[in-house]
């Protein structure tokens, strides 16, 4: 049996590269420990939020599934951010989990191009530095002309509840052994970190009249630009908070937290303390916010956000029966930490290839990163990748101006990774044009080129687009008089602030714009914004130069003395593709790029990279 | 194949106290052009007598100019060659003025670079322009950072923190809106961004227009006591201005004045001369000599042909090794032929000139000495340095006050928090050009330190 791909691990970023990868017509193995593991959420019941909301839509821009996933299986949509300007509206829905599981199943089914395999890999083949073929625990080699891997928190993985210590993947899984290993003893970097998830609790044992409600948007938003009108019943989720005595006991009981106790090596994220960690570094708050989240819409189980914790189960119950509303409370399953082995990612290409091993693709969890929408961001660049590789087209490597997943992918291989990377809205400096609400303008053109989208969808996602582009070379072309601004452009006019798009709409002389909803918004978000976004023009401008300038992979950075001994070493260690890359590293002036620039002309390495 | 226009002073002003400054880039010419309005069509590599204005019409400056077309150029890009009068004013000015019509700043060695990045020269250069870009590189750093040690720094430091602090509030709210935390209000932001861009105004009147940052060449009077220094001071101010008197110790504290010598303007300071034992007062007027000694761009070490080199002069002389210095030999009235000096005049140092501050003897070379050391050595770069720095130093700041201003704006008009972030973050990153840290960089770390984040 020859496959072209074998994507190992069905998580979010293993489901997203295998049907990439199908849909650019590669025969696809998609191999996982167990079926039922299909895009599992081993964590909070919800997809989207700030940042990871806008990824959701440039990888549905680009043809990925996961905005359709849920979609299909949210009860309840949010768009976070709305008193906040439209840059950083942010999609957020609670998911059913078994119905996520199940429409990514289905649509995996119904790809021809992928078989699914219950097996567990633990080790590769190479021949010459390239990789070969995978070895099953069960069956021998499987040969591959590219292996992706998506493995998630399974290497290694070692959980902690209290002093106990549980090898496994997540819960109530194996870990994967071998193959974390087979890596390390291939030459590879491997690191650890840390993260962790609240107990659920059984709903029925929870008094909510005692919570705040939180409902879900009354015109729910969907994520997928394939998705028309959401009819959704949807599910509230409710509120409520630690207090003293939920202190006292986690201060009582602390010398028990693995994380305190040094059983823990592994960084957590910061973004993400567990409760022990909040009460002892904030200890004058006096009161830490609980989110009650339903599992799924018929789910027995209800997900305690923020109270994630590593202390001992007996604990657990105590302090959770301290928080107004769980008296009562009966702990379905407990929470855990776990730490895991990633492989930093200084040690692979922009295009999640290994710089080691050629044909060998990292992607999600096993990069150093945590979410669900990162790992499918990441699972989709390395499948396209590593088609395109098959097929001889080159790369697609998008930019930090032009998507969050471009941002992902530059700080993944030029920074030092020291927590699990998680996406904010923050690190895109670009973040007013990148926004959820125009991903398919960014992006739908690399959809379209790799036949990633079936006709019939593209054609209409171009042709909404396109009903925005004359929208807008409507509103530049034609006057309107509005009182007493006098005459002007109609899009100077939509610049103004308290003006609408309606307002000005009304005024147009050649009738109303023809927009559907959505069109209309967008259109609407960018005119508002222009006048900031042409600012950031010229620097981003800077930026996509920078990034066509490329470094040969075996530049000889130790030959040139007038570099300083620091950018010497950060060269050598992450041999930055692109001059662009070379100066986002830590340690690399402007001076070092300069130079830099001279010894790149002397090796006559000037290549202009195609931009994507 | 470079997208950008870059301006730099290319040499200070020379003994006829003309400075030559150098725009290179496609927008070359249209930047001269922009500055001459009216004037007729330049033709390539002619020298032209011009009067250059700035935006408003106001005169700059008298200047003699010449276009160049690439290839046919230094760099080998379309280039302009700018003569003027070598007052940092009149430098400074231009130079801004060019910056406005849309030029950029050189970076270190950069013109060099393009040159060679235009084949203009042999690939065996490489290494040599590598080593003027380091060592043009390790020159700002070093005039840069003599210059942070003053007050500066410290002001642009606080402003730093307070914006960064606020920030991280702003940013706070629109990443974590779902979190019990609390973030900015307008009020207090428009508080801050009003008081900080007063103080940044203040700073622009009294570092920067002010002059402090656009002061000239530093000259250092040093030696032993009673060797002569106040009254070659005098000598060379032309006036009698330092206390000049047998009893040794008589000058305890720096005293300062400007002269001039064939167009460059000098910071003249005459220090309390060198002994072993001294009393409290003087010993900290021995220190303070010291420390202007070590932040001089050149040194006159002054000793007594009748003494010579005793009572640690020579000691004293070697602390200033590696400095530049001029040693010069006072008295040489008294001593005809300059005594015992000559014979144990430290060995390779070369520049030794023979005075009379009584009789004025020698002080002509004495000036001839000072001028060579600025127009040829080191001191020209430095001091080339410390007009880009000045320049860089007050656009940045003007930049950071323009963005505050935009704040003000944004926030009179309740926008939302990602613009006031544009604009805080746009402040920020002006006032990292002078302190030289990108203060907006991991304001996340800062989130996570101040706020407790996390469901
Ligand atoms: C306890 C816990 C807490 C978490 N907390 C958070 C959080 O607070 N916030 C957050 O954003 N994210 C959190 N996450 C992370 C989030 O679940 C992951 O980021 C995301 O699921 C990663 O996706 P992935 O595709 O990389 O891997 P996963 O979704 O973990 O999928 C990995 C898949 O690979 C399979 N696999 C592994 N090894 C092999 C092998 N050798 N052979 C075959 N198959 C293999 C596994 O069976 C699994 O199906 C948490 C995860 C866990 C387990
Ligand atoms: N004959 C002569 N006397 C000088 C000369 N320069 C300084 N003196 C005398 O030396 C004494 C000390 O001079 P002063 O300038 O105060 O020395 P300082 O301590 O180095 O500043 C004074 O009495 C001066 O008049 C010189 O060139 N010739
Ligand atoms: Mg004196």
């Amino acid at each position: 049996m020859k496959n072209d791909v074998i994507v190992v691990g069905g998580g979010h970023a293993g489901c997203e590269a295998a049907l990439a990868c199908a849909r650019m017509g590669v025969e696809t193995l998609l191999a996982t420990i167990r079926r039922g593991d299909i895009a599992r959420m081993p964590c909070n019941p919800a997809i989207g939020g700030l940042a990871k909301g806008q990824l959701v839509r440039e990888i549905d821009a680009l043809g990925g599934e996961m905005g359709l996933c849920i979609d299909h299986a949210g009860i309840q949509f949010r768009m976070l951010n709305r008193s906040k300007g439209p840059a950083v509206w942010s999609p957020r829905a609670q998911a059913d989990k078994v119905a996520y599981h199940e429409r990514m199943m289905s649509a995996i089914e119904a790809e021809e191009n992928i078989e699914l395999l219950e097996t567990e890999i633990i080790g590769l083949v190479m021949t010459g530095g390239v990789v070969t073929a995978v070895m099953t625990a069960d069956r021998g080699e499987l040969q591959a002309k590219k292996v992706i891997l998506a493995l998630g928190t399974f290497p290694n993985g070692l959980m902690h509840i209290g002093e106990k210590q549980i090898p496994g993947g997540r819960e109530g899984e194996p870990p994967s052994r071998g193959l974390s290993d087979w890596l390390s003893g291939a030459g590879l970097e491997r690191e650890r970190l840390k993260t962790g998830t609240p107990p659920r609790l059984v709903k029925v044992s929870i008094d909510f009249s005692r919570c705040e409600v939180q409902p879900g948007d009354e015109e729910p938003s969907p994520f997928s630009f394939r998705t028309g009108r959401l009819v959704v019943e949807q599910v509230p989720c409710h509120i409520t908070w630690t207090g003293e005595k939920t202190h006292a006991i986690i201060n009582a009981n602390i010398y028990r937290a693995p994380l305190f106790s040094g059983q823990i090596r592994g960084a957590g994220p910061r973004y993400c303390p567990s409760i022990e960690d909040k009460v002892v570094r904030f200890s004058e708050k006096p009161r830490h916010q609980i989110f009650l989240e339903p599992e799924g819409r018929d789910s027995e189980e209800i997900y305690v956000n923020g109270l994630s914790t590593s202390l001992p189960a007996e604990v657990q119950l105590e302090m959770v029966r301290s928080v107004p509303g769980l008296e009562g409370a009966e702990i379905a399953r407990y929470g855990y930490a776990i730490e895991y082995d990633f492989f930093p990612p200084h040690q692979i290409h922009s295009t999640l290839e290994s710089r080691k091993i050629a044909g060998l693709y990292f992607a999600g969890q096993v990069n150093g990163t945590s979410g669900y929408e990162e790992a499918a961001a990441q699972g989709l660049v390395a499948g396209i990748n590593a088609a395109l590789a098959l097929h001889g087209r080159g790369t697609f490597v998008p930019g930090r101006s032009e998507a969050y997943i471009g941002v992902l992918i530059d700080d993944l291989v030029t920074k030092e990774i020291r927590e699990p990377y998680r996406m904010f809205t923050s690190r895109a400096e670009y973040r007013l044009s990148l926004r959820q609400d125009n991903a398919d303008e960014r992006l739908l053109r690399y959809a379209v080129r790799f036949g990633l989208l079936p006709r019939g969808q593209w054609e209409r996602m171009t042709e909404a687009r396109k009903s925005v582009q004359r929208a807008r070379r409507r509103l530049e072309a034609e006057s309107v008089t509005a009182g007493d601004a006098g005459t002007m452009r109609a899009a100077r006019l939509l610049q103004r602030p308290g003006v609408s798009l309606d307002d000005v709409e009304s005024l147009l002389a050649e009738g109303p714009l023809a927009l559907g909803k959505r069109e209309r918004e967008s259109l609407e978000i960018e005119q508002k914004y222009r006048g900031y976004i042409r600012r950031q023009g010229r620097s981003a401008e800077k930026l996509k130069r920078m990034e066509r300038r490329r470094i040969p992979e075996d530049f000889p950075y130790g030959e040139i003395k007038a570099l300083s001994s620091e950018a010497r070493e950060k060269l050598e260690k992450y041999r930055p593709e692109t001059l662009g890359k070379a100066a986002r590293l830590a340690g690399v002036r402007i001076a070092d790029v300069s130079i830099l620039m001279v010894f790149l002309e002397k090796a006559g390495a000037w290549r202009d990279g195609d931009d994507g | 194949m470079q997208g950008d226009t870059i301006v730099a002073l290319s040499t200070p002003p020379g003994s006829s106290g003309i400075a030559v400054i150098r725009i290179s880039g496609p927008d070359a010419s249209g930047i001269l052009e922009s500055m001459t309005p009216g004037a007729m069509a330049w033709k390539q590599r002619t020298l032209y007598n011009r009067v250059l204005r700035d935006g408003d019409g106001e005169m700059l400056d008298d200047v003699v100019a010449a276009v160049f077309h690439g290839p046919n150029s230094y760099t080998g890009e379309d280039a302009v060659e700018i003569s003027c009068h070598g007052s940092m004013q009149v430098v400074s000015a231009i130079i801004e003025e060019s910056i406005r019509a849309g030029a950029r700043l050189a970076e270190p060695g950069e013109f060099t670079r393009r040159a060679y990045l235009s084949g203009k020269m042999d690939l065996a250069q490489a290494e040599a322009v590598a080593d003027l870009i380091a060592s043009e590189t390790r020159l700002q750093t070093r005039v840069a950072l003599e210059h942070l040690e003053g007050g500066l720094s410290k002001k642009v430091n606080a402003i730093e923190e307070r914006l960064r602090s606020k920030l991280a509030l702003v940013e706070a709210s629109i990443d974590f809106p779902e979190e019990d935390i609390e973030t900015y209000t307008v009020a207090d932001l428009a508080a801050v961004s009003d008081e900080t861009r007063r103080e940044i105004s203040e700073l622009l009147e009294s570092e920067v227009a002010g002059g402090k940052l656009r002061r000239g060449i530093r000259i250092t009077i040093t030696g032993p006591r009673n060797a002569g220094k106040s009254s070659l001071y005098n000598a060379l101010l032309g006036e009698e201005r330092a206390i000049v008197s047998p009893i040794p110790g008589t000058t305890r504290d720096v005293l300062r004045e400007r002269i001039h010598i064939g167009g460059f303007t000098y910071h003249l300071e005459d220090t309390a001369g060198l002994a072993e034992t001294v009393c409290e007062i003087e010993s900290e007027g021995m220190r303070k000599g010291r420390e202007a000694a070590c932040a001089a761009d050149l040194v006159l070490f002054v000793v007594d042909a009748g003494e010579g080199w005793t009572g640690g002069a020579l000691e004293e002389l070697e602390a200033h090794a590696g400095r530049n210095r001029i040693v010069v030999v006072n008295k040489t009235d008294l001593v005809p032929g300059g005594g015992e000096t000559a014979d144990c005049s430290p060995a390779g140092e070369v520049r030794t000139v023979d005075v009379s501050a009584v009789t004025g003897e020698g002080l002509g070379r004495l000036r001839e000495k000072i001028f060579e050391f600025t127009a040829n050595g080191e001191v020209s770069s430095v001091s080339r340095e410390r007009i880009a720095l000045n320049i860089r130093q007050g656009m940045a700041l003007r930049r950071a006050e323009e963005a505050l201003e935009r704040l003000g704006r944004e926030l009179g008009m309740n926008s939302p928090a990602e613009i006031l972030s544009l604009e805080i973050r746009e402040a920020l990153d002006a006032c990292g050009e002078v302190t030289g840290r990108s203060a907006a960089e991991d304001i996340l770390g800062e989130i996570f330190s101040n706020f407790c984040i996390g469901k």
